[in-house]
């Protein structure tokens, strides 16, 4: 119908703001061109049948009294002529007609004595016989029989046309009786300005009420268009997560009702999101505080059992084996509470980073043999990257990725480190079966079982979820895939600097970690006043800098 | 120092406190215990322990407010016991004077070996000593005297800076200083390091907040200068 609405229409073909815009437009532009169509019609019509019946008007009146002047004059002329005129008397007596207050011209036609036709002109230049069109002359010079309601042979007829450029009334008769034929011609000159100036100020008039349509029509846009938009913003808010976005509702109208019905939908969606969300705060809570209960009766179990450990060769060789499982038991069971506090610290949020700088060599190192791994595990790095990171989440994550490589994938494994830019880049590769399509996406979830069959891993299940919350939170990522060679790859990226990333959850907990990480001046005195009486914990905690020191 | 080092050992919960009593005696211990802060405090009083392993979570006063009462009066050596590696108890426990913590459940073997390496900071090794401006160390008497005064320093906070009094002018990491001091193996919390720095600036340093003598380098740790 229009481009813009084809374009609204279709607006997978124009993007972002474009289509947006495109949108609004088209919508606007259709009211406004609703508007000016039924405008247009109404105008047109109405100036259509003003100007034809004004038209009608004019003509007829003007042509009925130059025709009634005409016959009148004709009769009147021709009455004294003789039957059969010469030429000076007709022209006299077409000169005598054309003198009228009518203002048109005469053309007598008369056979003389001669036998030869005689016309006489009042305006010679103007009406002359060739002037007469055929059709009028032969329905002038018809004779017609003298029969029932047609009480003469010879009738007046009239004919507009145009001469020049100017419109003429032309009309002929013949009198009855033998007599001259008589042919007038008035200029519709003056009506046909008449009827242009009518015609334009009618077209005025439209115009008029085109653009009074277009006002209109951006009024109406304007009101019901503004309620559309500020429902359209609502939503995208709603949609970015402010659930306790509401419109305000005025009046009763169609938009007033959508404008409830989005409040209700919103207020719904809030207390649906709250009850979900404490419900989640609510079992992770359980987790936490399970995990912490968990840990009084486990710290006692582990310091007794550690006795018990020492005792076992001096045990009955039938109670040995029982002691040693509680014993193993009682460490996993130990290693799931402490993966449980660890993800629970994570999803509290709670978690920090204690940055230090730290040679990423020696770190990997450090790890590999504290698990007697060395063996088992080839390292390729250079010593003298220095990263700032987490010391003990970097171990956490190395031991599980190279960890989970020995039990899953076999020796060796190899673990490279490689600074890449601003970013620290590890890679550990197993030589095993790499990891099946299927499973792919799920290695981070926790406690992900690879198969059901799969005998029970001595592993909490967690430890690959823990270490990607531990990239995660020095602004890191882990990817996991399958070498082109075989084996399984996992690659760690870590920035070299985790200081530079701002968490923005973690305010004055970042500072925490940092502050004392880098004991400043400040922190000092604060540190003073927690000896004397514990009140500046805070400021202790936040040694700001060192740059006091410089 | 006798040589069989003497626990005091204050725990609430009694299965806890049962069991590290009897795992901590078996590694060659004497345990003393007490079940509160108060109880805890009054013990310390009569029977002089060589350090003291103390519970965070306390009924009444709780641990960080023990350690810090300890801290006014005497130098021995605590290791909290933390039943929550939340980091803010480890910074609020580090800032009340404790030289090292254990997270809870904790094996009685790593609780061992952090009691032994805290209790071989006291231990003399050198016969000399060193200046550092008005500060004098000597590693004879295991003494450090501030103008004259003697300074009441930690075994820990003695540790530290003998350690960077051997290498004076020298950076040294926090992990270097905390395998030094602390005997973490790998991996300790750096924060140890940073809390015993800025306790021990308190005691040596003319002015704490613009230190002169222990100077953080950037980037690396902490160095023992000469003032100029």
């Amino acid at each position: 119908m229009n481009p813009a609405v084809a374009g609204g229409g279709k607006p997978g073909r124009v993007r972002g703001w474009a289509a947006g815009l495109l949108r609004w437009l088209s919508l606007r532009l259709r009211l406004m061109l609703v508007f000016g169509l039924v405008a247009l019609a109404a105008a047109v019509s109405a100036s259509a049948i003003a100007y034809w019946l004004n038209r009608d008007a004019v003509l007829t009146r003007t042509q009925d009294a130059a025709l009634d002047d005409f016959r009148k004059s004709l009769k009147e002329a021709t009455d004294p002529l003789p039957a059969v005129p010469t030429c000076p008397e007709l022209q006299d007596a077409a000169d005598r007609m054309a003198d009228n207050t009518q203002k048109y011209e005469v053309l007598l036609i008369a056979r003389t004595e001669g036998g030869g036709p005689c016309t006489a002109a009042s305006a010679d230049d103007l009406l002359t016989p060739r002037t007469v069109p055929e059709s009028l002359r032969s329905a002038v010079d018809r004779k017609r029989a003298v029969a029932g309601s047609n009480t003469s042979p010879y009738h007046l007829y009239w004919q507009r046309i145009t001469v020049k450029g100017t419109p003429y009334l032309i009309g002929g008769a013949r009198v009855n009786g033998g007599g001259p034929t008589g042919y007038m011609l008035k200029s519709l000159e003056n009506e046909r300005q008449d009827l242009n100036s009518l015609a334009w100020s009618l077209g005025i008039a439209t115009a008029l009420a085109l653009i009074g349509s277009a006002l209109l029509a951006q009024a109406a846009a304007a009101t019901v268009l503004r309620p559309v938009q500020r429902l359209g913003e609502a939503a995208h808010r709603l949609g970015e997560g402010h659930l306790d976005t509401r419109l305000e509702v005025s009046g009763t109208d169609e938009l007033a009702n959508l404008s409830r019905t989005f409040n209700r939908a919103a207020e719904r969606l809030e207390k649906r999101v709250a009850e979900l969300s404490a419900r989640e705060a609510a079992s992770r809570r359980f987790v936490a505080d399970m995990s912490h209960e968990l840990r009084t009766p486990l710290t006692a179990i582990t310091a007794v059992t550690e006795v018990l450990e020492e005792e076992t060769d001096a045990l009955d060789p039938m109670i040995a084996p029982a002691v040693q499982l509680v014993v193993s038991e009682t460490r996993r069971l130990n290693d799931l509470v402490e993966n449980l506090m660890e993800v629970t610290r994570f999803d509290a949020g709670t978690a920090r980073l204690v940055l230090d700088d730290v040679d990423v060599a020696d770190q990997v190192t450090a790890c590999i043999d504290a698990r007697a791994w060395l063996d088992a595990v080839e390292l390729d790095a250079e010593r003298g990257i220095v990263a700032r990171l987490d010391p003990r989440r970097l171990d956490v994550i190395l031991a599980n990725l190279i960890g989970n490589a020995l039990k899953h994938g076999g020796s060796p494994v190899r673990v490279s480190v490689r600074p890449v830019d601003d970013e620290l880049l590890i890679q550990v590769r197993d030589h095993g079966p790499g990891i099946p399509k299927d499973v792919l996406p799920h290695v981070f979830d926790r406690f992900y079982k690879a198969s059901a069959s799969r005998p029970r891993s001595e592993g909490s299940g967690l430890g690959l979820s823990i270490a990607l919350e531990n990239a995660h939170i020095h602004g890191g990522e882990i990817t996991a895939d399958n070498s082109p060679d075989g084996g399984a790859v996992f690659t760690l990226r870590l920035p070299m600097d985790a200081s530079r990333l701002s968490q923005p959850d973690q305010g004055p907990g970042q500072g925490s970690g940092q502050g004392a990480g880098q004991g400043g001046g400040q922190g000092a005195a604060g540190r003073s006043d927690a000896r004397g009486e514990g009140e500046g914990r805070d400021a202790g905690r936040r040694g700001p800098d060192e740059g006091s020191e410089r | 120092m006798t040589n069989v080092p003497f626990l005091l050992l204050i725990e609430d919960d009694d299965a806890i406190r049962t069991a590290l009593e009897l795992s901590l005696s078996r590694q060659g211990h004497r345990v003393a215990t007490a079940a509160s802060g108060e109880d805890g405090l009054k013990l310390l009083r009569e029977q002089r322990p060589d350090l003291i392993v103390l519970d965070v979570m306390l009924p009444g006063i709780d641990g960080f407010e023990v350690c810090r009462r300890i801290r006014r009066t005497d130098q021995l050596p605590i290791i909290l016991l933390t039943a929550r590696s939340d980091d803010i108890d480890v910074v609020v426990g580090l800032e009340s004077g404790a030289d090292d913590y254990v997270v809870k459940p904790v094996q009685g073997r790593v609780l061992d070996a952090r009691i032994r390496a805290v209790l071989r900071r006291g231990e003399r090794e050198a016969n000399d000593s060193a200046s550092f401006g008005s500060l004098v160390i000597d590693r004879a008497a295991m003494t450090v005297t501030k103008n004259g005064e003697d300074l009441q320093l930690t075994p820990t906070e003695l540790r530290l800076l003998l350690e960077l009094s051997r290498r004076p002018g020298q950076a040294l990491s926090r992990q270097q200083l905390l395998r030094l001091v602390w005997e973490h193996d790998y991996l300790g919390d750096s924060r140890l390091v940073d809390a015993c720095v800025q306790r021990l600036r308190a005691k040596v340093e003319d002015v704490p907040s613009s230190p002169t003598l222990i100077r953080t380098v950037r980037g690396v740790g902490y160095r023992l200068d000469a003032p100029q």
